[in-house]
């Protein structure tokens, strides 16, 4: 059975396949502003009129 | 070493020309080295950036390189690589940034017009901590053309000086369009919250300072201003990384720590942040017309705070500005920022946003107040000597 990876872990992922190469220190830093933007991220995409075009 | 008592120039030369110009370390000029204040980016430009060569034909001298927060790309100007800038107010105080070189030359008479750039409030942080003239131009109207981005639907190229005048002066130079105000200042919204919000010496002296503008006064609330701060980072951060991912990948270690960790976030954002970001711009930009179209101008402290200590920079700093600049930033707007009183011996400044294009009708309005008061005339005093460090008359 396939283990869970764990956030940092994922974002290490995501930097890689993009040719960037953080640090753990870095990657977790990264964690705690996605920790405290995406709720907010999520709240205005509710919100948002869904005709609403870039 | 450094150049000068403030840290302001990273690089300076002797230039012959009708006023003495510098340029934020991040703008091109022909034979000068761009750093950025980095240690990424060190190269020699065989051409000016488009906004430098068009002063430079309407006979400005490029007297230097200024400093500037590592790739303009945050509220302070302490580059790991090249040190702080210095408030000429209080030495030991920031000038703010990015453009806080900018800011600190113009203050202490180095110069008769400083560039600076304006991604999330960069030209309007040092004008107000620094006690001049900045404008913030509406996105577009300055050619950003051999500029290092920011964020390429956020960025505008602007001017500090000591007074609006030569604002205006400078932005239709480069602008390559005269700036005629589109009519008076008829409505005028006072931003009550922004005024509730600041520290209440700097709220008093700017509502004071309001007494002085034209037109009639009435309060206002900004549409969505909760959720602005966010909106503007959705959309500058990946922007940011996207202009930065080249350097990403080959040079990430040689980035400051601040810095390093924005362009990460931008980059690990989902790419539907982005995207909700744009939406959300349409969204409050639509909003804002709606409420807001019938008003000339919007009026609020530039910033809530005095220029901190640079030993003591709060750990809530960008946090406590964002709500005073990400506006404008989101929607584009032109904002002129003035000097508008002092509390303990430090500037405050006053700004006043306009609509889209309507730069003309920011800087007529900031020209106005500053025949009517002498705010932007007062200069700060040399640390060594006691004395003044110039007169108005040797400025203009």
């Amino acid at each position: 059975m396939e283990s869970e990876s764990s956030p940092v872990e994922r974002l290490r992922e995501t930097a890689a396949a993009q040719g960037v190469h953080p640090t753990v220190e870095d990657l977790e830093g990264v964690r705690d502003f996605l920790d405290r933007i995406l709720p907010a991220l999520a709240e205005i995409e509710e919100r948002l009129p869904p005709e609403t075009a870039p | 070493m450094t150049l000068d008592p403030y840290n302001a120039f990273l690089h300076r030369e002797e230039a012959e020309g009708d006023w003495r110009v510098a340029v934020k370390d991040v703008i091109d000029v022909a034979g000068m080295p761009t750093t950025a204040a980095s240690r990424v980016l060190d190269h020699v430009p065989e051409s000016d950036a488009e906004c430098v060569a068009r002063l430079r034909a309407a006979g400005a001298a490029i007297v230097g390189k200024l400093n500037t927060h590592e790739f303009a790309f945050g509220a302070l100007t302490n580059s790991p690589h090249f040190g702080p800038a210095r408030n000429p107010w209080d030495l030991e105080r920031t000038t703010g940034g990015s453009s806080g070189g900018s800011g600190a030359a113009v203050a202490a008479g180095l110069v008769d017009i400083a560039l600076g750039t304006d991604t999330a409030g960069s030209i309007r942080i040092p004008a107000a901590f620094c006690g001049v003239t900045g404008h913030r131009p509406t996105v577009g109207l300055v050619p950003t053309e051999g500029v290092v981005p920011v964020a390429w639907t956020l960025d505008a190229v602007g001017p500090l000086a000591p007074t609006a005048e030569a604002c205006r002066r400078a932005v239709e130079i480069m602008a390559g369009r005269p700036l005629e105000p589109s009519g008076a200042v008829r409505r005028v919204g006072i931003v009550t919250r922004l005024f509730e919000e600041a520290d209440p010496d700097v709220a008093a002296a700017c509502e004071e300072a309001v007494r002085s503008l034209p037109g009639k006064h009435e309060p206002v609330e900004l549409p969505l201003l909760d959720e602005i701060a966010t909106v503007t980072q959705l959309v500058m951060l990946p922007e940011a990384a996207a202009a930065h991912l080249g350097w990403l990948r080959t040079r990430l270690a040689d980035y400051g720590a601040d810095v390093r960790a924005r362009l990460l976030a931008g980059l690990l954002l989902p790419s539907t942040a982005y995207l909700t970001g744009r939406r959300a711009r349409s969204w409050t930009r639509s909003i804002w017309e709606q409420d807001l179209g019938g008003f000339d101008l919007l009026v609020a402290p530039a910033m809530p705070i005095l220029a901190p200590r640079l030993d003591a920079i709060p750990s809530d700093y960008r946090l406590l500005l964002m709500p005073y600049n990400s506006p404008a930033s989101l929607l584009g707007l032109p904002v002129t920022v003035v000097p508008c009183g002092f509390v303990d011996g430090l500037p405050v400044g006053l700004s006043l946003t306009g609509r889209p294009g309507e730069d003309g009708l920011t800087l007529a309005a900031a020209h106005v107040f500053q025949q009517a008061t002498d705010w932007h005339e007062r200069r700060p005093v040399d640390v060594a000597s006691g004395e003044v460090l110039y007169t108005t008359d040797s400025a203009e």
